[in-house]
């Protein structure tokens, strides 16, 4: 009895001496307006963290099971933190970093990352970076060591826009309104919603701009108006969203329909001005629409986050990369940190299929994400799945 | 032809807001011939702090949450006060204007902390009030906004040559050695002074806040900017100069963005204030020099 | 280390940027002009990298130029305006170069591909150091060549007559003139050393991050740039130089443990820092 007990007690030390670790860095914005999506990605990343550990953790390539820690860093949205947070992370043991937010720090940070793989004369940085939220289009591309789970506007606003036409063949007219000084709102109406939308038979008939701190929108919503088109599309984040269309409702300028940029489909806009959002309809890739999407909501409003677009990304991100690093078999031990972190950029590289919450997202090979999404619309201050194309 | 007038009319009309914010900043100049950098965060920092008063009482009148603005306003500007102006010796005017700064860098950071960054939206009086008359239109409640920079300006005006804290502020602003030889206390003055425009930096985030719709920490910044711009324009330490100053900033700059587009206005803004700089530096209304 | 290396080189670009504000500082004007001056040495040797496919260094060169030029014709009317009119009137002038780059296009097409700045999009690809295959340390060192040299230079005026001069004018320009000291020369060459000093900052900047936008070079980035100086002292050099590695090294990555708090003790700590130190860390202390 005694002696079995003995080996009892020393498997058990043996096995809590080797109860591993694996690393995960996030790193996002949790400064200035955007500060939100900072502190929702990173609950959502420590509730998913906390879900797999509950459910034994990430299983090694030796067969032992290994606990997911996670830690986040600020990068305050600037492009030099943002560098300076990513080298930092790349000196500590973190297999792979999920971040940023803003995409004028991914765009600088991938630039700093090894062009391509397994290039001697490229002494960039040899670090896997999953992006949760940063959307700008074309990002990925920049580095093999890059990935992205953000949804694909162009796809999106092509299935919108197209949708819109088939349902309501009555309306004819686009106009667009763009917020100029920030590159995503504004590759967005020129490079993805007004092409999609002649695409789709509609008649863009001209847009008007604005810069994302502007106050005062009576000139352009005046020139909306002359317009006098049948859908307004407004790319611009929640402040000058909710700008204009407080001097919408001023003038009263009343389109039909109002479309609107897939990161406004956020909490912002809606305690910003839900009276003058209602109806605005946004093509998102997160909705409470199934069970996993609840789950995933309800776990991470326990760490104090809420679950949206881009949370919800970086839930996901931390379920595909358990996936990878099971597949691919991670050591787990100092000394292979740098095989460990090729075997996740490779695994991720294969990647053609992940599971999203509300289905099945494709991967490209540039490294970017087709996700599956729905058209939300606001009504009564929240926003409810309008047309579920799945 | 209309659309001119149309455009120029909305400017000049938000441009009350630029005013109301210059005001303060240019009575701070007047009186302490120091910047306080961190003006119109403080001011904007009311306004939500005036946000408060509907935490407390869910659906108060909108004149209520604009009275907590006042409120916060003049307790920041004290604060403000004693962190900047009250320990720093008068000879390190770099200190203070960096101290300033570092103020603007916390009072921004603590509004993104307490709301995390989200856009909140702010109750408004006469935001549906339109006055039309055939194609042309006027907004109501940026009407109210000038009404209250007039009453403001005939206020501080009152205060300062009618009243003895008035009189104790010129003498300050002028002679400060001799006003303490003649009794009296630099340091009540100057506390005062910050209290007073603070209270007034407080309503005017308010009303900034109900004219924008929503309160958001990127006002901060580009309202400082401004308020620097209007108080250069008017000059520095004449209130009826910062009104006048605001009104055609707001004018100039939606007039030209309508002809030439919202990316280059603020250049031409930019070229407005050195041509006065340039041909009238003591802006429109110089202030009565002193002995330098 | 990598990261103590890219510290480093952060840290050497903003010192820099710091020199710059310091030498004009000493003459008694307080310019928020620098990062403007900043920001044509970063799109200058930006162009001339990835356009013309310069080799780093030259390209340096024409930005210090570039930033000089454009800081001597700052210069001549920054002599008309005094004390707090020039922050405002440098400030403005800031803004102006930023909305310019704003909506400044200038792509040609090289290996299939448009390259160079495109108004709000920014420049991108700005990738000298990794496609040349220079490791961080080696860029560390190449930055922090510049930056020593910069101090020596700025060093070796303080020890100079120049740098009396300088000092002279900046302490109290009618007794400097009644001794005959040439206002518009100091005033003009110190802006104009300052602008090439920023330059060459901002060419290095605009490498370090591989991508530039106009809203790099921000209200912020100028307060920075005067912030080094004040808060250091200008009493010497190092002073810039320690409030560069202060703020960089300790409130922005040292502080990094407290988490939320770190932000929030930023504008904190430099409140604080001028009440106790109002004429810096390396100033003469409180009695003046």
């Amino acid at each position: 009895m005694k002696t079995l007990a003995l080996a009892v007690s020393l498997a058990l030390a043996a096995g809590v001496a080797h109860a591993q670790t694996i690393k995960i860095a996030g790193f996002g914005a949790k400064s200035g307006v955007v500060r939100s999506f900072g502190i929702n990605s990173e609950a959502a990343m420590l509730a998913a963290a906390d879900n797999i550990n509950k459910s034994g953790g990430v299983k090694l390539a030796d067969g032992s099971k290994a606990k997911i820690e996670v830690e986040f860093l600020d990068d305050r949205c600037d492009a030099a933190e943002g560098i300076s947070v990513i080298r930092r992370i790349a000196g500590t043991n973190a297999v792979v970093a999920v971040g940023p937010t803003c995409s004028n720090v991914a765009e600088p940070l991938f630039g700093i990352l090894q062009k391509k793989v397994g290039d001697a004369g490229d002494s960039g940085l040899q670090m896997p970076v999953f992006t949760d939220v940063a959307i700008k289009v074309g990002l990925a591309k920049i580095s093999e060591w890059a990935f992205r789970n953000v949804p694909n506007e162009m796809t999106m606003y092509n299935s919108l826009f197209y949708w819109l036409h088939t349902r309501h063949p009555e309306l004819k007219s686009v106009y667009g309104g763009v917020e100029e000084d920030f590159a995503h709102s504004r590759a967005t109406w020129y490079v993805v919603m007004k092409p999609r939308a002649e695409a789709s038979g509609f008649d863009v008939v001209g847009n008007t701009k604005w810069l994302l701190a502007d106050t005062n929108f009576a000139t352009q919503v005046r020139e909306m108006k002359k317009a006098n088109a049948d859908i307004v599309a407004v790319s611009a984040h929640p402040f000058s969203t909710c700008g204009v269309l407080k001097e919408m409702q001023r003038q009263g300028v009343k389109p039909k329909l109002l479309v609107g940029l897939t990161s406004s489909s956020s909490l912002e806009t809606l305690q910003g001005c839900a009276k003058q959002a209602e109806g605005i309809i946004i093509p998102t890739s997160f909705a409470p629409i199934n069970k996993e999407a609840i789950f995933a909501a309800k776990t991470t409003a326990k760490f104090k986050g809420a679950a949206d677009l881009h949370s919800m990304a970086a839930w996901e991100n931390m379920f595909i990369l358990k996936n990878v690093m099971e597949s691919e078999g991670l050591s787990g031990k100092p000394g292979d940190l740098q095989s460990d972190r090729r075997k996740i950029r490779d695994g991720l590289a294969k990647l053609k299929t992940t599971n999203g919450l509300i289905g099945v997202t494709k991967r490209d090979a540039e490294g970017e994400a087709d996700k599956p999404y729905v058209f939300v619309h606001a009504k009564k201050g929240e926003w409810k799945v309008l047309h579920n194309p799945l | 032809m209309l659309d001119f007038f149309q455009t120029l009319s909305d400017g000049v009309l938000f441009g009350a807001t630029y005013a109301l914010i210059g005001i303060g900043f240019t009575l701070v100049f007047g009186v302490m011939h120091k910047i306080n950098m961190a003006y119109a965060a403080a001011s904007v920092g009311g306004a939500y702090a005036g946000l408060l008063v509907l935490k407390v009482m869910a659906g108060a009148p909108a004149w209520l949450v604009f009275l907590g603005a006042f409120v916060a306003g003049g307790l920041l500007g004290w604060m403000v006060y004693v962190a900047c102006f009250h320990f720093i010796p008068l000879s390190s005017p770099l200190a203070t204007l960096m101290s300033t700064v570092g103020m603007l860098l916390l009072i921004d950071e603590v509004i993104v902390h307490v709301t995390a960054g989200m856009p909140q939206g702010y109750p408004a009086m006469f935001d549906d009030v339109m006055l039309r008359a055939g194609e042309f239109s006027m907004r109501g409640d940026l009407l109210l906004v000038f009404g209250v920079s007039v009453l403001a300006m005939v206020g501080l005006l009152l205060l300062l040559y009618r009243t003895r804290l008035g009189l104790a502020t010129r003498a300050v602003s002028q002679q400060p050695v001799a006003a303490q030889l003649c009794g009296i206390r630099l340091v009540r003055v100057n506390a005062l002074t910050f209290v007073v425009t603070g209270l007034l930096g407080g309503l005017a985030g308010a009303l900034i806040g109900a004219s924008v719709g929503t309160l958001s920490p990127l006002l901060t910044v580009p309202l400082t900017v401004k308020g620097l711009i209007v108080t250069v324009i008017g000059g520095l330490g004449s209130i009826p100069g910062a009104i006048v100053a605001g009104l055609l900033v707001g004018g100039f700059e939606n007039v030209l963005q309508l002809y030439r587009g919202v990316t280059e206005r603020d250049l031409y803004v930019m070229l407005l204030l050195f041509a006065f700089l340039v041909f009238r530096p003591g802006g429109i209304f110089t202030a009565k020099g002193g002995r330098d | 280390m990598d990261f103590y290396f890219g510290l480093a080189q952060l840290i050497g670009v903003h010192t820099l940027l710091g020199l710059s504000a310091y030498i004009v500082l000493l003459t008694g004007q307080v310019s928020l002009a620098q990062a403007g001056f900043f920001a044509v040495g970063a799109y200058t040797a930006g162009m001339l990298t990835v356009l013309a496919g310069w080799h780093l260094a030259p390209a340096l060169g024409v930005s210090a130029m570039s930033g000089a030029a454009v800081a001597c014709a700052v210069g001549f009317p920054a002599l008309r305006v005094k004390g707090l009119m020039l922050v405002i009137a440098t400030l403005a002038f800031g803004e102006g170069v930023r909305l310019f780059f704003f909506n400044f296009d200038y792509q040609i097409a090289k290996g299939g591909i448009q390259v160079g700045p495109l108004g709000g999009e920014g420049f991108r690809q700005i990738r000298f150091f990794p496609e040349n295959g220079w490791g961080t340390g080696e860029v560390m060192l190449f930055i922090w060549a510049f930056v020593v040299a910069a101090m020596a230079l700025l060093w070796w005026f303080d020890r100079s007559r120049y740098g009396t001069v300088l000092r002279a004018v900046g302490e109290d320009e009618l007794a400097a003139q009644s001794v005959g000291v040439n206002l518009t020369a100091v005033k003009v060459s110190a802006m104009t050393v300052g602008g090439a000093i920023a330059g060459v900052g901002g060419g290095l900047y605009a490498h370090y991050t591989t991508h530039i936008e106009h809203a790099s070079f921000s209200i912020l980035l100028a307060t920075f740039a005067i912030a080094y100086p004040i808060v250091g002292g200008l009493r010497s050099v190092f002073g810039t130089l320690l409030a560069v590695i202060f703020v960089q090294g300790f409130l922005i990555e040292g502080l990094r443990f407290l988490g939320d708090w770190r932000n929030l003790l930023f504008g904190a700590l430099i409140v604080l820092a001028m009440n106790l130190r109002p004429s810096g860390f390396l100033g003469r202390g409180r009695h003046a």
